[in-house]
């Protein structure tokens, strides 16, 4: 023993003490508070998403339809409730509000000019309305945010529609972040804010609080435009069945619940993680929630948060959204993390497939940020046509996976096309679990009222 | 999340027209709660009978399980008068123990019987459904009497049932009522502490709590006015709430201001809903000046009492 | 000079508001509205200079989203007076609930009497002047724009502003964080006067000045005493 070659031992890391927690310690250890990122959700754990989910398509008991020759539909018409000029659609996917600020000019007009191509919609984000994104987006929703930085009446009533948020699926119950560096001259006099200062927005709207003033509100968004368009509300979520109940009795005409694995382009680290439920779980409590108040099919659902594919987004529309949002995909189509200038990957201390950067401002592909040299690097029209290509790709899977089941519109998938690969997705939907014909545990788990089941 | 409204007499003549008055603001706040609506009715109060409305059960022929569950209590207490209204038994009777002590044996005598409201002058009125109908129910425009509470109800998270629904009676007290706008969020916490103390809830609705709390600290000696005050110092969360005694009329709200009160006085009244619209529609002709309450604060309106109470 | 009137009893918000549109169309420069009974949304996002009086109490976010017209409350108003405005004025003889001047990006907003919670909150322009006195939080977070409380406030004034500044004639429970107070200038009170006199308020109170401090402007761990409470 005592005179043995030098032998490597075996490495025991722990699975609670993992690499990034003990970076985040040191980090927090000189920062003093706690640490800000951008993107998306970056838990080890895997958590119940749509991946546990499969369709079942045709094959003796239904008859699919042919592809390319025998038209599936994918119009979506959102707005039906109250409005006189609903949004029409030619794809369930549709660009979330990402703002000017988040992101850099070239971005929002690239995601304007691409939702134009394919016939769907982007929205302002927080910050107000960019002249250029509404001479670029033929329908663009205007969202009204507990900031209001650049609200414009104006603008509001050129809108084709107002998405009221109350909070989102990265950092729900909080306000929106935009840290110094993104605060640029234009920024900063859009928002009316000293530029360079480390922008946080209050987490509540100003001038209503619950459910019960937000009826005046939305009357107030509905008088402002006339009746004519649409009245979104955008939350978080949380207590999903019961927000969406809220929102519907208040007067919304769509629902807009965005899932924890929403994108962000900055959020306390710890709110990205910690917060909010999976956008599987979410799209199952909004359609419960709307059909115990008779209002499913009435008040249309958008789900968001972490929608990657058509796989994605046709489970979405089967467990009960009429649209989905995407946010980080499309930024992903642009050239988010796309292994070009590499070295300024590693300047942040990452690397391309890896990077959530979008708080510094530094964005090494000229998306997430306000330099104008960086963003430069994403010329518009070949950005545009890379989204449009995606948003072609993403509806063309969308629709496979409907012909296949035998469906000639999107939107007659149904649960019923679906079963759960594992026991919690099986609880959590009430799809049955694959090789039974039972959902596991009789889910979904939250209160139904009518019967009475136990409360979740 | 909902709409309150109190209206209080400050003349004492036991006359004004609450049930109409209670209506007309309701109405003009259904679009905040449109779930359920109720009210709480402070009457003349005649002699020492007690009147109390009794919830006979949940389904079924409400008008034979009512006089089935008078017939029983008239073994255990003198019963002046029985009668049945839509879901609720009324009874006028005499009792000369404590209060918890009845409400105790008449709900032990059959499933789904709760002793929805009891005093020598409140009388609490609640259903699923608008103003309009409890009217056409109940027959709440004829009331007459001092002060009233009021309240419809857009559920935030707990069932839509009448059980469910406000004013509540603080189960203990005679003739304390509450209604509250806003969702308190340690309740959970606080009902933890006192269902350790064998205290029961007769629902998961956090506005319970407020009653709970109140009667909590009047059976150990505060009055409501400290009791509100102490309430301040309790709750977390988002509440305007009303609280109503034999003689008295009284508001509360939070530190942060979360949920709107105005407040409309005259000298020979007093007004309070969460939206002015609903102390317009019920006095259109009246000069009013109308104010927000303030954060952090609570009032009472009182008239001395008529006939003494013994709790 | 056109005047046209409406009479709000047995019509619906929308009815008045359509009533109000087409009467503006048909060029009529000052509307009275009689009865209004504290309904909520009346005028708003009136983008024309027309006057609207308004012959009574008035619910939430009146004169909100607005753009250019004169409005004048002969009663109270309810929360979110003229929220987001951009233009324009509002004066309002009762008082105020709260939220008054929420967000307005331009344009005066004057409440005779008292204000209730959050006066002024994250106001990006504009003047809100209050003759009475502000409930819990007014100022707060005020990016731009000038608040004058002729009276009293209450606990957590001018909280975490910007570039916002707040003139108060009478007491303060208490301060929000990050502000500092300081006399007026010269050229403050001229502003005061000027500001004041045109409506009829008090000038002659002891009025102090409260900015931002700026320590809340970029995070620093070295100020963490003031960060940890609003982290």
């Amino acid at each position: 023993m005592e005179s043995s070659p030098v032998v490597r031992p075996v490495l025991r890391r722990s699975s609670v003490w993992r690499e990034d927690i003990i970076e985040d310690i040191h980090g927090k250890a000189q920062l003093g508070r706690y640490q800000y990122r951008g993107f998306s959700t970056l838990r080890g754990r895997p958590m119940p998403s749509f991946d546990d989910l499969v369709f079942i398509p045709a094959s003796l008991t239904r008859v699919p339809l042919e592809g390319y020759r025998e038209d599936c539909s994918t119009r979506t018409i959102l707005g039906t409730r109250f409005a006189k000029k609903p949004i029409e659609l030619e794809t369930p996917i549709m660009v979330t509000g990402m703002s000017f600020g988040a992101l850099s000019l070239n971005a929002k007009v690239a995601l304007a000019k691409a939702a134009t191509a394919v016939g769907t919609s982007t929205s302002t984000g927080d910050g107000g309305m960019l002249p250029e994104e509404r001479e670029n987006s033929r329908i663009l929703i205007y969202e009204v945010l507990p900031s209001r930085y650049g609200t414009n009446v104006h603008h509001l009533k050129s809108a084709n529609g107002i998405e009221l948020a109350i909070g989102q699926g990265a950092k729900p119950g909080t306000g929106g972040v935009l840290l110094g560096a993104k605060v640029s001259d234009k920024i900063a006099e859009m928002r009316d804010l000293p530029p360079g200062v480390d922008q946080r927005s209050p987490c509540r709207h100003p001038d209503w609080m619950g459910p019960d003033d937000m009826v005046a509100k939305i009357e107030e968004l509905r008088e402002a435009t006339d009746w004519q368009v649409p009245i979104f509300v955008k939350m978080g979520a949380t207590r999903v069945y019961d927000d969406v109940k809220l929102a519907a009795k208040s007067g919304a005409d769509v629902v807009v619940v965005d899932g924890m694995e929403g994108g962000t382009g900055a959020s306390p680290d710890i709110l990205i993680d910690h917060t909010g439920i999976p956008t599987l779980a979410a799209v199952c409590e909004a359609r419960a929630a709307l059909e115990d108040i008779r209002l499913y099919g009435v008040v249309q659902l958008i789900i968001a948060g972490g929608i990657r594919t058509g796989a994605d987004a046709a489970k979405a529309l089967a467990l009960g959204a009429d649209a989905v949002y995407l946010g980080t995909a499309a930024l992903i189509a642009l050239n988010c993390n796309r292994p070009i200038y590499i070295e300024d990957y590693h300047k942040l201390g990452t690397e391309p497939h890896a990077c959530h950067h979008c708080h510094t401002g530094r964005c090494p592909v000229g998306i997430t940020t306000q330099d104008p040299e960086l963003t430069a690097r994403l010329p518009i029209d070949e950005a545009a046509e890379r989204v449009t290509n995606f948003f072609h790709a993403l509806t063309s899977e969308i629709q496979m996976l409907a012909r296949a089941c035998g469906k000639a519109d999107v939107h007659d998938l149904e649960p019923e096309d679906l079963r759960a690969l594992t026991l919690e997705s099986s609880m959590i939907t009430g799809v049955p679990l694959v090789g039974t014909r039972y959902p596991f545990g009789g889910g979904p788990g939250w209160q139904r009222e009518e019967t009475g089941a136990p409360q979740g | 999340m909902c709409g309150i409204v109190g209206f209080f007499d400050k003349t004492g003549s036991g006359n004004a027209p609450i049930g109409k008055i209670m209506l007309r603001m309701l109405e003009a706040l259904c679009r905040r709660g449109p779930d359920s609506a109720g009210v709480a009715l402070y009457g003349p109060a005649t002699n020492d009978a007690l009147v109390l409305n009794v919830k006979v059960g949940e389904h079924g022929d409400f008008r034979e399980k009512g006089l089935q569950l008078a017939e029983k209590i008239r073994h255990f207490a003198r019963v002046h008068q029985a009668s049945v209204l839509g879901e609720y038994l009324r009874l006028r009777l005499e009792w000369d123990q404590g209060v918890r002590q009845l409400q105790k044996q008449i709900e032990a005598l059959s499933e789904g019987v709760e002793v929805v409201s009891l005093g020598k002058q409140l009388e609490i009125i609640k259903q699923v459904g608008s103003p309009d109908a409890l009217n056409h129910t109940y027959g709440i425009d004829s009331f007459v009497g001092h002060h009233a509470l009021g309240h419809t109800r857009m559920s935030t998270e707990s069932k839509v049932d009448l059980s469910h629904s406000q004013p509540f009676w603080a189960h203990g007290i005679a003739d304390l009522a509450s209604v509250h706008n806003g969702h308190i969020t340690n309740y959970h916490k606080l009902r933890r502490q006192y269902e350790q103390r064998d205290i029961r809830f007769y629902t998961e609705n956090d506005s319970e709590i407020i009653g709970v709390f109140l009667a909590d600290q009047m059976e150990h000696g505060m009055d409501l006015k400290d009791a509100l005050k102490a309430s301040l110092r309790t709750f977390d969360g988002s509440y305007s709430y009303l609280a109503a005694s034999a003689n008295t009329l009284a508001y509360a709200k939070d530190r942060f201001a979360y949920k709107p009160l105005v407040i409309g006085e005259t000298d020979e009244f007093v007004a309070l809903a969460t939206e002015e619209v609903a102390i317009r529609a019920a006095f259109p002709n009246e000069t009013i000046s109308t104010r927000e309450a303030p954060a952090n604060y609570s009032h009472t309106w009182s008239v001395p009492q008529e006939v003494a109470v013994n709790y | 000079m056109k005047k046209a009137s409406i009479d709000c009893r047995g019509k619906t918000t929308r009815e008045i508001n359509v009533q109000i549109r087409d009467f503006i169309a048909d060029h009529a420069t000052e509307i009275e509205i009689l009865s209004p009974a504290a309904r909520h949304n009346l005028g708003v996002a009136t983008i024309e200079p027309v006057k609207m009086v308004f012959d009574g109490s008035v619910g939430y976010f009146c004169g909100g989203m607005i753009d250019g017209p004169e409005i004048l409350v002969r009663g109270s108003a309810g929360w979110g007076l003229g929220e987001t405005m951009m233009g324009g004025t509002i004066v309002v003889e009762g008082n105020a609930g709260n939220g008054a001047g929420a967000a307005i990006r331009n344009g005066t907003v004057v409440v005779r009497g008292h204000a209730a919670a959050r006066a002024g909150i994250s106001m990006k322009g504009g003047l809100l002047m209050i003759g009475g006195s502000v409930g819990y939080m007014s100022g707060f977070m005020m990016q731009k724009g000038t608040l004058i409380v002729c009276g009293d406030a209450a606990e957590g004034l001018a909280d975490s502003m910007y570039l916002g500044t707040v003139y108060i004639g009478g007491k303060f429970e208490s301060l929000g964080h990050d502000t500092e107070v300081s006399e007026p200038t010269d050229e403050d009170w001229k502003f005061l006067r000027e500001n004041l006199s045109r409506f009829e308020l008090p000038c002659d109170r002891p009025f102090r000045k409260i900015v931002a401090g700026r320590r809340l402007w970029n995070f620093d761990k070295k100020d963490f005493d003031i960060w940890k409470a609003v982290l």
